[in-house]
């Protein structure tokens, strides 16, 4: 090789080696130090986040009845840029959907990549869509799975369990309180679609499987729940009130077994449903108790040892003027014992036994029953009701205040009274919620009995608790609350409605009964409360007429569903009756009729 | 053949040349298997997203079906049945039902049933 052809080789290398070296630079400028730019660019071109949606929690009584539940729809979703056809899309989507096709034509007119056409489709009708796109070769519509939240009962416990928003957030009730272990977590795909929009599955990026929520299991009991739901319409129908509630509850525990409100609502049509119609009165709505109040007069007198069950005190005669103020009894009494108090329903009898107390003292046991602040149940919305402190108290207060007036309660504040007496004294915190668990069945959690105070001394609860089988008897104000079988201990209310405007409304009353049963060893407490209920004469507007009777059947329903033993006397005379083959409450009818008895006995209280 | 061709011919060196058809061979094979395994990549991820598909569908009907059985067995809709009159149930009366009582302690020492105390059911 000559010198010329040298020189032109070692050029052609050198300018070879130069290009190579300036196309190596260039890639590895490219691929190392502008690659996460570059794949960032990328991936925002190619990869997409998928959601794995995690689903919710379902929602179970305490013996694992679904409460609430989920069903699995459709989002229709569309992304613009890949639509094929755009009129056949608009008129296929349009026809299958039931929508107007305007409203279709319009969202798919941009180029968005993301257009929800349809929320909570069957997956029947979505199925149908799929298939027809498929076969017209239409590209651009996507599905996602979804789901919306259904109740098998549908108005049955209603404001307990509450109901989800759009968003699947609970937004009342169970739903709402329990939402963190309810929601689950959702999982996430990073993926990569290809020019016809199909996922490029070995593409697939990093990947976070979804958690589905937690299983709440309630307290309630659907068979009890099911009583008392037909005794409350029972009553709606009867009475016509304007509000009802009825609340069973485990003393011992605090366990609700069961809690109806009306008016309600169907929590599958919630979207037709008025405000009115969701509030849950139970721990929400604000009360003067009437009479039932007076326990806490006699509870806290006993207490103290300012009396004894048995210590008599000048009743006046029907009419007491204290504080430049009448106070009347429903009828004259001279002197009764405590207990006689509360079995007569004595408003000046009460009225002296807070007055032994000192308005101070009295304001303590109040607080200390619970009344005045929340009850701390897992429902979102309780309130806390209204006791004023003895500084703000009128002169005369002291004297009305022991009759369940001047004062404002929830109806689960006066349930959880009664089961201070019913627990020899102590005051437990109410529960709803009775374990949560995974989908598997694992338990994740157990709430287990708060007993937040010893309000009075088992021996005075036991005091009261005699005092308030005096109550179901023939000489106390609700002989129409008893069970056949069984013995009960309970109060009666009947409270003058509260004018928004001031003062009282004429001739409405809000009734009550708070008991529970058996006497001996509470098994539940209940409270039927009914506000403004229309009867045929105004004097049978009372508690131990109205609510009474409708405790009475609740209670039989449910000794029977609990399976309680009857009271051994009692059951000793039932084979005699049995050859008239009559159920328990036609033989109370017709051998004495709760309506005569009440009215003798009682009255006003 | 004059000797001058003859000087041009290269001889052939059968190793070497060997040598290269095994190297060429096996990176033909080399690519083929990485074509053919990247292809089978596709396919299986095809299949797994059939799969997937396929076992997402089974659950939701699983979970549609659950939640019929729920609405049909649920108390709501058995009181409904119930008043339609598709079902028939009568309520126990009292005087059908009969309570055993618990028997007389035969000795202190024999096995004897047992009551839970009350608040513990």
């Amino acid at each position: 090789m000559n010198r010329n052809s040298r020189t032109r080789c070692v050029l052609l290398c050198a300018g070879f080696i130069g290009l190579f070296s300036i196309f190596s630079f260039r890639l590895i400028y490219l691929q190392a130090i502008k690659h996460d730019e570059y794949a960032g660019l990328a991936a925002e071109k190619h990869v997409h986040k998928q959601i794995i949606h995690a689903q919710r929690g379902t929602i179970l009584d305490a013996n694992n009845e679904v409460l609430a539940d989920n069903i699995p729809v459709q989002t229709i979703v569309a992304d613009a840029t890949h639509l094929n056809n755009r009129e056949a899309i608009v008129d296929l989507v349009s026809k299958e959907l039931g929508l107007p096709s305007s409203q279709v034509a319009e969202k798919l007119s941009g180029e968005r990549r993301y257009i929800i056409i349809k929320r909570e489709v069957p997956e029947a009708q979505a199925g149908a869509l799929r298939e027809k796109l498929r076969s017209a070769n239409l590209r651009g519509i996507y599905f996602e799975h979804d789901a919306t939240r259904v109740y098998p009962n549908g108005s049955m416990l209603c404001h307990v369990i509450g109901f989800t928003d759009f968003d699947h957030r609970g937004i009342q009730g169970v739903e709402a309180s329990m939402e963190e272990y309810l929601r689950g977590q959702d999982g996430f795909r990073f993926i990569e679609h290809n020019r016809a929009g199909q996922e490029i599955v070995p593409y697939r990026g990093q990947e976070r499987p979804s958690r589905d929520g937690y299983q709440v299991h309630l307290t309630v009991d659907l068979s009890l729940q099911n009583i008392v739901e037909n005794e409350i319409d029972a009553a709606m129908e009867e009475y016509s009130p304007q509000k009802a509630t009825i609340i069973l509850m485990r003393p011992q525990t605090g366990e609700i077994l069961a809690i109806a409100n009306r008016p309600d609502f169907d929590l599958n049509l919630r979207a037709e449903a008025k405000p009115e119609e969701m509030k849950n009165r139970a721990i929400i709505d604000m009360m003067e108790p009437g009479s039932t109040f007076k326990i806490v007069a006699a509870a806290a007198a006993l207490n103290e040892r300012k009396l004894r069950p048995d210590s008599t005190i000048f009743c006046e005669n029907g009419l007491w003027n204290f504080g430049g103020a009448a106070l009347h009894d429903h009828r004259a009494f001279s002197y009764l014992s405590v207990r006689d108090i509360l079995v007569k329903s004595s408003n000046i009898g009460a009225a002296k036994l807070a007055l032994s107390v000192g308005e101070q003292r009295f304001y303590e046991y109040i607080r200390r029953f619970g009344f005045g602040e929340r009850t701390g149940i897992e429902l979102p919305g309780e309130i806390g009701g209204l006791i004023r402190p003895p500084q703000a108290w009128s002169k005369i207060s002291i004297t009305r205040i022991p009759m369940g007036h001047e004062v404002g309660v929830t109806p689960l504040q006066m349930t959880m009274a009664m089961a201070v007496i019913a627990n020899g004294g102590k005051l437990v915190t109410p529960r709803i919620i009775k374990s949560i668990t995974t989908p598997e069945g694992k338990t994740i959690s157990s709430l287990s009995p708060v007993v937040l105070r010893q309000v009075i001394s088992p021996e005075t609860s036991r005091e009261i608790g005699d005092a308030l089988r005096g109550v179901v008897s023939d000489r106390g104000t609700a002989a129409a609350a008893a069970v056949p079988g069984f013995t009960i201990a309970g109060k009666t209310g009947t409270a003058q409605k509260v004018d928004p405007r001031g003062g009282y409304e004429q001739g409405k009353y809000v009734v009550s009964f708070a008991g529970y049963l058996p006497a001996e060893h509470p098994e539940f407490v209940g409270l039927v409360v009914l506000d403004d209920a229309h009867t045929s004469k105004p004097e049978l507007n009372y508690g131990g007429l109205i609510a009474g009777p409708i405790f009475s059947r609740v209670a039989e329903k449910a000794a029977r569903y609990l399976d309680l033993e009857p009271h051994e006397e009692i059951r000793k005379a039932i084979p005699v009756e049995r050859v008239e083959k009559t159920t328990p409450a036609e033989r109370i009818r017709k051998t004495r009729p709760a309506e005569r008895i009440a009215l003798t006995n009682a009255s006003h209280h | 053949m004059n000797r001058s061709r003859r000087r041009n011919c290269n001889t052939v060196n059968a190793a070497s040349l060997a040598r290269w058809i095994v190297v060429t061979a096996f990176l033909a094979l080399a690519g083929l298997s990485y074509v053919y395994l990247t292809l089978q990549l596709y396919h299986l991820g095809e299949r797994r997203k059939a799969v997937e598909n396929e076992l997402v569908s089974l659950r939701t009907q699983n979970d549609i079906a659950s939640a019929q059985i729920a609405a049909l067995t649920s108390r709501s809709a058995l009181q409904r049945r119930l008043k339609e009159g598709y079902l028939k149930m009568v309520p126990i009366s009292e005087a059908n039902i009969v309570r055993l009582t618990m028997p007389a302690r035969s000795a202190d020492d024999a096995v004897q049933p047992v009551a839970n105390p009350s608040g513990t059911r």
